[in-house]
Formats: structure tokens, sequence, C-alpha cells
């Protein structure tokens, strides 16, 4: 078995909100990333990725539960690992009166690493050009650029990426994902929490999907998604006779302008021999594999994140440091 | 230690620390060269005017009467044995009082523009302690420090000690720039300086600094705990005038014992008196000196504990709660 670089058991987080009610943020989290490769972490807004993020790097307490890094209990073995980690956390966060090299030669210098390290992190993302220029006039694009540096000063064995391409111009969001692929490629293991279901899919090999603070499915992109798979789009003759057919067979059928959408299908060749017996020729069968953004959709449709939930309303009853959580636990209750 | 330097270096490099450092050296700047042009020489027209005032008040009917009396009968109005010439001395006003201003006296400013400057610089540091720790709150910064160094005990620690050291220095430099200003002003114009003041002055202004540079601290430690710079003034204002208000309102006897300013007074004076409306005239008198003395070593005690309280609560607390 691969070697775990991140792994919670039963994590939980609660806040208490400023009128004194408890708000479970992330409840019974199991997680576990193998060594290698780019993991996504999806899940809604308020569905507690951040605040996991934050109990992986030592910045929360959990209230309850173990995470494990690099084998190693948090955060009381924090500083045995911290140099094998890289994150950005949220927003870049940086001084804005200092120039981009001065924030990574301070950071760098609290933990002894030579100043050549950031003129090869400022290069690695092409900020070399404007390092003397104040991170407060950076465009939100250098300055999420200069936070990926900042995770590249300690050449990191685990990446954590909270949104990493979050105002970056396209150009950037290219480089930026050819930096993530190649840095999982290269052995380095990388968790990449995004809401943009496509880079996650074109980046990551495997993923885990969070919703309301709970684990909702994890595993590789690509079995996730089979996993759901069983729709053929279906072109026949006689499409009229061969929906009547299909859906007395037992099938899922959905009439569209010019096809069949066939659902519950174990095997394609189910329909076609159903089909050639009572005589209709089958003219296409093609499987339709549901994309990671159908699957999130499914999984966390009953993430009521947009509506109040039962004693917490976002933006009334803020938990504890609201400001720094985001991520709007959802009432327990609720799940 | 790397990361006392990493804190120092952070600390001279901030904005805000450097513009308040550079309001302190123009407000320091400002109060010498106020004391020094107010303490100027008089000029001959100043003492001919001074001289010419002095001679309408000796005319004075009132003057007259009473160098009469004291031709009559010395011993009334300056005590058995006195002489006619050492009664009418005493009773004529010196050429001084009527000069505009007095000559540079290093002795007087001790306790005159002295101990404002040490006020100043003392508020400036407490306001460079707390900008210096708000900032990180603030930006957000300090979350991106602790991906580096995860012991938060040592950062707080790095932070605390780069706030106490820099100060320290900024205080000194300061201070001692001031009373260098003073005395040199006081060789120019060949005013004799005692040996005893100097070493006062001395251990005034080290006393000075000490506090300067643990008000910084201790502001520092209390913005690690508020994590709000203005909130954190505001808690400071609020018991700097609420604990003054409290304690003379307190109906407890010898409450101005508590009270920050007369601590405040006590550790910079090496001492100090204080009003005490408790204590009893003694032999059914109605009135006598009221005055309770507040030592060096109470003052000390008293600010040391408060500064120990902040600090205990302030580091147990960043360790234990989550950072935005």
């Amino acid at each position: 078995m691969s070697e775990l670089v991140i792994e919670t058991t039963g994590l939980r987080k609660e806040f208490r909100s400023r009128r004194g009610r408890r708000i479970v943020a992330v409840e019974d989290l199991d997680l576990a990333v193998v060594a290698g490769g780019v993991h996504g972490f999806l899940g809604p807004n308020g569905s507690g990725k951040t605040t996991t993020i934050r109990m992986l790097l030592g910045l929360a307490r959990p209230t309850s539960g173990q995470i494990r890094l690099f084998g190693e209990p948090m955060p009381q073995r924090l500083p045995r690992v911290i140099n094998r980690v890289g994150a950005v956390v949220e927003q870049p966060k940086f001084v804005p009166n200092f120039s981009g090299r001065k924030n990574l030669s301070l950071l760098a210098s609290a933990v002894g690493l030579p100043a050549k390290r950031v003129d090869a992190a400022l290069a690695q993302v092409g900020l070399t050009s404007r390092e003397h220029q104040r991170f407060g006039a950076y465009s939100l694009g250098m300055k999420q650029r200069l936070a990926v540096a900042a995770t590249l000063l300690k050449s990191p064995d685990l990446l954590i990426l909270d949104e990493p391409t979050n105002g970056l111009d396209p150009a950037g969001i290219r480089d930026i994902r050819d930096m993530i692929r190649e840095l999982g490629e290269s052995g380095v293991t990388v968790l990449l929490s995004s809401h943009i279901l496509a880079e996650v899919q074109q980046v990551c090999h495997s993923v885990s999907i969070i919703g309301s603070g709970r684990l909702l499915a994890t595993g590789d992109v690509d079995k996730l998604t089979g996993t759901t798979a069983g729709s053929f789009r279906v072109d026949v003759s006689d499409l009229r006779e061969a929906a009547r057919i299909l859906t007395r067979a037992g099938f899922g059928v959905r009439r569209e302008e010019q096809s069949l959408t066939v659902q519950y299908v174990a095997r394609g060749e189910d329909i076609s021999r159903l089909l050639a017996e009572r005589g209709l020729h089958v003219r296409e069968l093609t499987p339709l594999r549901p994309d990671l953004e159908a699957l999130f959709l499914r999984l966390t449709k009953d993430d009521a994140l947009s509506m109040p939930v039962a004693g917490y309303t976002r933006g009334q009853d803020d938990p504890e440091d609201s400001d720094s959580q985001p991520e709007a636990p959802a009432e327990a209750g609720a799940r | 230690m790397r990361l006392v330097m990493v804190e120092l270096n952070r600390f001279w490099s901030r904005r805000a620390v450097a513009l308040l450092l550079l309001t302190a050296a123009l407000l320091m700047a400002a109060l010498a060269g106020f004391t020094i042009w107010e303490s100027r020489p008089v000029s001959p027209s100043d003492r001919a005017a001074a001289e010419r005032v002095l001679e309408r008040e000796l005319e004075r009917p009132f003057y007259q009467r009473d160098v009469a009396r004291c031709e009559r009968n010395p011993d009334q109005l300056t005590g058995r044995g006195s002489t006619t010439e050492q009664c009418v001395a005493e009773i004529t006003p010196p050429l001084r009082v009527f000069l505009a201003r007095e000559p540079l006296s290093l002795a007087r400013e001790q306790v005159d523009s002295g101990l404002v400057a040490l006020m100043l610089v003392g508020a400036v540091m407490i306001i460079v302690g707390t900008t210096f720790a708000g900032a990180d709150w603030a930006t957000g910064s300090l979350s991106n420090q602790l991906l580096f160094e995860p012991r938060r005990n040592r950062v707080w620690w790095a932070k605390g000690a780069a706030a106490f050291l820099a100060t320290l220095v900024a205080s000194a430099v300061l201070l001692a720039a001031f009373w260098c200003a003073l005395y040199v002003t006081a060789q120019i114009r060949d005013i004799p300086t005692d040996g005893a003041v100097l070493r006062d002055i001395g251990w005034t202004v080290g006393r000075g600094v000490l506090l300067a540079a643990s008000g910084a601290l201790g502001a520092f430690a209390l913005t690690m705990l508020v994590r709000h710079t203005v909130g954190t003034l505001a808690v400071l204002f609020a018991y700097a005038l609420g604990g003054e208000a409290l304690t003379a309102s307190l109906p407890i006897a010898n409450a101005g014992q508590w009270s920050l300013t007369n601590n405040v007074l006590a550790w910079i004076r090496d001492g100090t008196r204080y009003f005490d409306d408790s204590i009893v005239c003694p032999g059914g008198q109605v009135v006598c000196r009221q005055e309770a003395l507040l030592t060096l070593t109470d003052a000390a005690t008293y600010l040391g504990v408060l500064l120990l309280v902040v600090v205990v609560f302030s580091t147990a607390t960043f360790w234990r709660r989550d950072v935005p």
C-alpha cells in the first residue's frame, strides 16, 4: 500500500458563534491522500475545505479526531514535518508595504533558507521582474503567484493549495496548472482545493468530495466518474417503439430530439440485444460518461448552503473569527 | 536567535514603525529646541528692562513701608537675631524674578522637560509595540509565518524580543540625543553641571528607557491577545483613564498606590509621594501632610506584575487559539 501523506480520522471542528451557538464546520472526516500525484479537494463554499486545510497546517485546532502528516501526529509533530509542507491558504497573505522579495526573504530566513532559493522561487512563478514592487501594488494574479512562490521556497514534498488559480488570467491559470501537474508527476503530493471542477478533472489523479463537513466520496477521478456511468445515448429507426421496449425492460428512458437517453444500464450490449430481438436496428449506442461536475452536483445537491439553516444564517451570526473562517459551517442537524 | 533577527528585520522595515520613530525624533527635537530657546541667556536690553521694572517695584509704597519696618524691627519679618540688611535683602525681590526666563538648569529640566520627553517616548513606543503586532494580524501574514515556523511560543517570543530590543535601542537613542542637546548647550553657555545631577539624569533615563521598552512589550503582548491595533489602544486608554477614575472613587484606604500614573512617576523619579486622605493627622491636628510614599520597589512590583499578567495571558492564548 502506498504511503499516506495526509490522513485524518474522525476529524471534527466546532466553532462557537458570537451568540454562543455551536457550529460544526467539519464532522467525522476521514481523509486519506497517498504520496505522489495531485489530489483534488472538492466541496461547495462552506463545506469545510479551508477549515480542514487549516487544521492540517496547525492553524486551527481540531475539536476531536486525529491528523497525521507523513505519518506524524498533528499538531504535536508539526515542527518536524513543516519543512516538507508548502501551503497557500485562502488569499495570499503578505505585508502590503514590503516588496515581493522582502516578503519571501523574511519567510526564507525564518527557516534558514539561502537567498538563492528566493531567486529560484520568484523565477519559477515569473515574478523576477516585479520582485522589488510593493506587494500591495501587485495585481491579484501576481499576489497569487507570490503565494505559490512562498510554497516553493521549501522544496516541499506536500503542497497544499487552496484555490491557487483564483484571480489569475488565462495564461497564469495555464502556467499554474502546468506547474501543479509537473509537481505531481515529479513525486510531490499536491492537495488542490478548488471549486473549479474542470480544473480538478484536468489536473487531479484522485479526488475527495466533501459537503457540510463530511466526506461524500473519495478515490481516483476516473473510477469515481465511472461509478455513476450507466447511461447511454441510443439512436434507432423507431424511437417511440424503442422507448416502450426499454421502459418495459426496466431501464430509465428519456426521449431526446434525435435519440434516447437510457439509464441504469449495466452493459451496452443489453440494449442492442433487446432492440435487435424486436427488429429494431441500433444506429448509435454511445456511453454517456458523467463528468466530475455531474458527480459533484449529485453528491452535494443536499448541501443547503445557500439556504439559512436552523440557528445559522451567513452574515448574521458568523462563527468566532468569522473573518478567518470563510467557509460558513452548516448546522450539524441539517445533515 | 535567527527568528529574533528576522523579527528585528521585519520591525525596522515596517513603514508605520519608521514613521512613528521619526515622529518621536521630531517631537524630541522640538522639545529640546523649545527648552534651549526658552532658557537662552538674557541680552543686555532684557537685563536693562528688568532693572527698570525692579526700580519701579522698589519705589512702591508697600515696599518702602516694609523697608521702614525692617529698620525699626528687623526680627519681626525675618526672625530673631536678623540685621536690618538681612531683613531688607529678604523682602527685596531678586532681579531674576523680572527677567523673562531663567538660565538652563539640567537639574530643573530633569523634572520638567525631561519628564515630558520620557512620557512622549514611552507613549510612542507603546504605539510602536501595538502596531508591530497589529500589522501581522491585519494583513493575515502571521498565518503565513506559522507555515514556516509552527512553534507558536517561539514565534511569540521572537516577536516580543524584537519589539523589546528595538524599542529599547530607539528610546535610548532618542532620550540620549535629547539630554546630549541640553548638556552641550549648558557647556556652551558655561553653565556648571554637577556630576551628581548627571548621574541622576543617567539613572532616570535608564529607568525611562526600560519603562518605554517594557511598555512596548506589554502593548505588543496585549495586541497579540486582542488581535487589533485600535482595539488594543482603546483598552490601554480605558485602563489609563478608567483605572485612574476607579482608584480615585474606590472607598478603600490608600487607593492611590494602585494608580498607574503614581506608579509610573514613582518608577521614573525613584519614588514619589501622593495624596492619601486616609492618613489621619496626629494629635488631633486638623491640617497635616496627608502624603504617602510609593517607592521604586513598589512601582517596579506593580508594573512588573502588570506586564507579567499580560504576557502570560497573551502567550497562553496565542498558543491555544486558532490563527486566521
